[in-house]
């Protein structure tokens, strides 16, 4: 809402924002990131989600109507700028507690004790990179901060990562930067976090958990970079928790999925990497953000008939109000996530199908009734289009979403096939699987090739020593 | 007996990037809204048609020559199109003769 309001005001329309009480705050913070200290907001009190009619019309008539037009008649005076280091300052000098202390008080940790990011740890990251410090990987909103390769050095200090991560930590925030994930919706209300799945040699190179526990903290590589991710969207973008980050809840980083390539290669299956465009062998990163997700417990059966459908009601259920993003919101960019075990892919792939094959099944078989469908939009998310028949009749959705007038016809939760995404990790021999609810275009999967240095192998070598 | 200090001594740099916008100033505001023409830009969410139907009826009543142009007008402003969605407006306040805009909703 706020984007809108700086393009007009930019445009030279004076505009007021309609903002709830408890986004005061942030938008205030956003619309510095806007490039305009002082965005006229008119406020709603309270969550306009919870009022009767005759609240909601006492509040809008009785304060909200006001503010809009104090917004649109009176010039206010924007706040001075803020004096702030430079982007190769030292910002604290001193002991451990004294340097952890310091980025703690000015917001620049998570918690969590940070490694000093002196300027060794740095140069020795950017050794494992054969691009300049300086380098600008992008402008990241809500703050409009650069994005350098020096930055994402001292940010993988903090985070406790190695310096051979480097490669990794710099495709991740190219993936970052790219507008088709949407960087600028990290702070929106569901507080979906972001999952990163590796994919290449690089896994075992650097020591990556694919097996057992593979979305659980305990491995370095595999959680420090985890941690990266959020300190850099912290620290550069600017997502602030009570500012920037409105997550109702929210969850700590996940930590990175590596995927189990030796058992996708021996059933021919394509990796997610192979699924986002790149070569087998290829060194990748894929984001997206998921607001939420479950674990399946004993996924039984010996063919895929008998295993599929716990898998394709589970895909539903964790993706409710989700489908906002299937219709509506942002239509057509909902991509649930399906991790499934290397012995469920094996047992499935035995009876002779391919991963599209699977797709293929899920999106005939995931599927509510459109009664359900509407319901959720209309009645529980107060959406503002909602009517399947009506997008359907414009064009706006594919024709499956409406091939009858029967409130009970089923419908699918996606556009097609392979927006159902499907990874392969964690324990080979359990039969489980863990299905994630997708953020639609607020988190849209985004993948990037991992660029090594030239002297990769000597400088990995030289680590090892 | 002071305890020795193994803390270590570290001289840390700045994790931040530099801001890559100068901040410009607001539009100017309008004297009135009396006979002026007010566009509604909403991202389809939180019961902003509700909340502009009762603008409208207020606006109206305060200042009876001020004139509305619906959200249905612009399409929502939030979504996978919103770039696109956005960059068009100035072209279509223009065609509509819009002199401000409410927006909404931030919930």
């Amino acid at each position: 809402m706020l984007r809108a309001s700086a393009a007009c005001e930019a445009a030279g329309y004076p505009t007021s924002s309609l903002t709830c009480e408890g986004f005061f705050k942030q938008a205030a913070a956003t619309s510095i990131g806007l490039g305009m200290r002082n965005i006229p907001l008119a406020l709603v009190p309270g969550h306009i989600g919870n009022k009767s009619k005759d609240d909601l019309r006492r509040d809008i008539l009785g304060v909200t109507m006001q503010a809009v037009v104090d917004n649109l008649t009176v010039a206010t005076t924007a706040q001075a700028d803020s004096s702030e280091p430079g982007a190769r300052d030292i910002v604290v000098k001193g002991a451990f507690a004294e340097v952890n202390r310091y980025f703690y008080e000015h917001e620049l940790a998570d918690g969590l004790p940070i490694v000093p990011p002196t300027r060794d740890a740095i140069e020795e990251f950017l050794k494992f990179t054969d691009r300049q410090p300086d380098e600008m990987l992008g402008v990241l909103l809500p703050d409009r901060r650069a994005a350098t390769v020096w930055n994402v050095a001292v940010n993988g200090v903090m985070a406790g990562c190695r310096p051979e991560y480097m490669p990794v930590l710099i495709a991740l925030i190219e993936a970052m930067c790219d507008p088709k994930y949407g960087v600028e919706h990290s702070g929106n209300t569901p507080g979906g976090d972001t999952l990163i799945i590796l994919n290449g040699p690089i896994i075992k190179e650097l020591g990556f958990n694919y097996l057992q526990g593979a979305l659980r903290d305990g491995f370095l590589p595999n959680t420090s970079v985890g941690r990266f991710w959020r300190l850099y969207l912290r620290n550069v973008a600017g997502f602030l928790l009570h500012k920037t980050d409105k997550a109702t809840f929210g969850n700590t980083w996940r930590v990175v999925l590596a995927e189990n390539e030796d058992v996708l290669k021996s059933i021919g299956w394509p990796t997610i990497s192979a699924d986002m465009g790149f070569k087998a062998g290829d060194n990748t990163v894929t984001i997206s953000r998921y607001t939420g997700g479950g674990s399946l417990s004993s996924v039984t059966g010996s063919t895929p008939e008998e295993m599929l459908p716990y898998l394709a009601d589970s895909l539903v259920k964790f993706n409710n109000w989700q489908i906002t993003f299937t219709t509506s919101h942002g239509p057509g960019t909902l991509r649930p996530l399906a991790v499934i075990t290397p012995i469920i892919a094996e047992t499935i792939a035995k009876a002779g199908w391919k991963k599209s094959d699977v797709q293929k099944w899920l999106f005939e078989h995931a599927r509510i009734t459109a009664h359900d469908f509407e319901r959720q939009l209309r009645d529980w998310n107060i959406r503002g289009v909602w009517d399947l028949k009506d997008d359907v009749t414009h064009g706006r959705i594919p024709k499956v979403f409406y091939e009858s007038d029967d409130p009970n016809r089923l419908v699918p939760i996606v556009w097609k096939a392979e927006d159902f995404m499907i990874a392969v990790g964690g324990d080979p021999l359990r039969n489980n699987a863990y299905v994630f609810g997708h953020n639609g275009f607020l988190g849209f999967p985004t993948a990037k090739k991992i660029e090594l240095p030239k002297e990769w192998e000597r400088l990995l070598a030289a680590q090892a020593i | 007996m002071s305890k020795p200090n193994n803390d270590g001594y570290y001289q840390a740099y700045w994790p931040r990037g530099v801001r890559q916008q100068k901040t410009r100033a607001l539009a100017p505001r309008l004297n009135s809204l009396e006979g002026k023409t007010v566009a509604q830009l909403w991202d389809y969410l939180f019961k902003g048609d509700e909340v502009f139907e009762l603008l409208e009826e207020g606006l109206k009543k305060k200042y009876p020559g001020v004139k509305f142009v619906s959200w249905r007008d612009f399409g929502s402003t939030h979504g996978g199109d919103e770039k696109d969605a956005l960059a068009a407006l100035p072209k279509r306040f223009k065609e509509l003769g819009v002199d401000a805009v409410i927006s909404g909703m931030a919930c």
